[in-house]
């Protein structure tokens, strides 16, 4: 029995084919969800950010956060298909009850020459200041 | 009345064995505290997604290990959508599977 759902994917892209121009990219995946029968409800930019821990060999990428309906039975074929696609290098595809009022804003301006380099140095650690807060605490608590 | 006291099945009578107070029913784990304190519930701030990974990380520890009830005080549901989405998280690239980002 097929059954129409709501699904989002959440794609990571590869930042070389990014740069290549983000709205061919962006419309090269939306079509493999349209390709299958689904509707494409939202598709937009979520972030471009260093990952947790290197993916094929990159240290940076592009989140791109796709709202479809699709039929059950599709759901596989897409599944299938973005493991083929090699411009994205992860996907995590969720069933949810309801789209989100902010996907459907319009999408802010991506310059893709803005994207830093995969090699540039991570941003430096912010400080602790729990235990300088803890000093503070406890030398304002001597004095008093 | 007699019967409903003694053929309750109540734990500490009905359990059979010798031992300790709880040997009846298998492990129990004590409603109270450490240090006799009831167990408050802890709601979440925000919402468990793996996209709000900043706030998950605040439920792993340096290892990247994911903190257990006792320590986040989760109701058994919220904590399975924190480890369902630090799992999705990990998935993505969002959090480190092993370490500190």
């Amino acid at each position: 029995m097929q059954r129409t759902r709501t699904y989002e994917c959440m794609c990571l892209l590869d930042n070389r084919e990014v740069r290549k121009g983000w709205d061919a990219l962006k419309n090269a995946v939306s079509g493999q969800f349209t390709k299958h029968g689904a509707k494409i409800l939202s598709s937009r930019r979520w972030d471009e950010r260093r990952l947790a821990y290197p993916i094929n060999g990159q240290h940076r990428g592009t989140y791109l956060l796709v709202y479809f309906s699709a039929d059950t039975n599709a759901v596989a074929l897409i599944r299938r298909d973005m493991q083929f696609n090699e411009s994205v290098m992860r996907t995590l595809l969720l069933e949810c009850e309801e789209v989100p009022q902010g996907a459907y804003e319009p999408e802010a301006a991506f310059d893709v020459n803005a994207i830093p380099s995969d090699d540039a140095p991570a941003a430096a650690p912010e400080p602790v200041p729990e235990p300088m807060a803890a000093e503070e605490s406890h030398e304002a608590r001597t004095e008093a | 009345m007699s019967s409903s006291n003694s053929g309750g099945g109540g734990y500490r009578d009905g359990g059979g064995g010798g031992g300790g107070r709880d040997s009846g029913g298998g492990p129990r784990r004590s409603k109270f505290g450490r240090f006799g304190a009831p167990r408050r519930e802890v709601l979440p701030e925000e919402p468990l997604e793996y996209k709000n990974s900043p706030y998950l990380a605040k439920f792993v520890s340096a290892n990247g290990r994911i903190q257990s009830r006792k320590r986040t005080g989760f109701s058994g549901q919220n904590q399975r959508k924190l480890a369902n989405a630090i799992k999705h998280a990990r998935l993505i690239g969002l959090m480190p599977f092993v370490g500190r980002a």
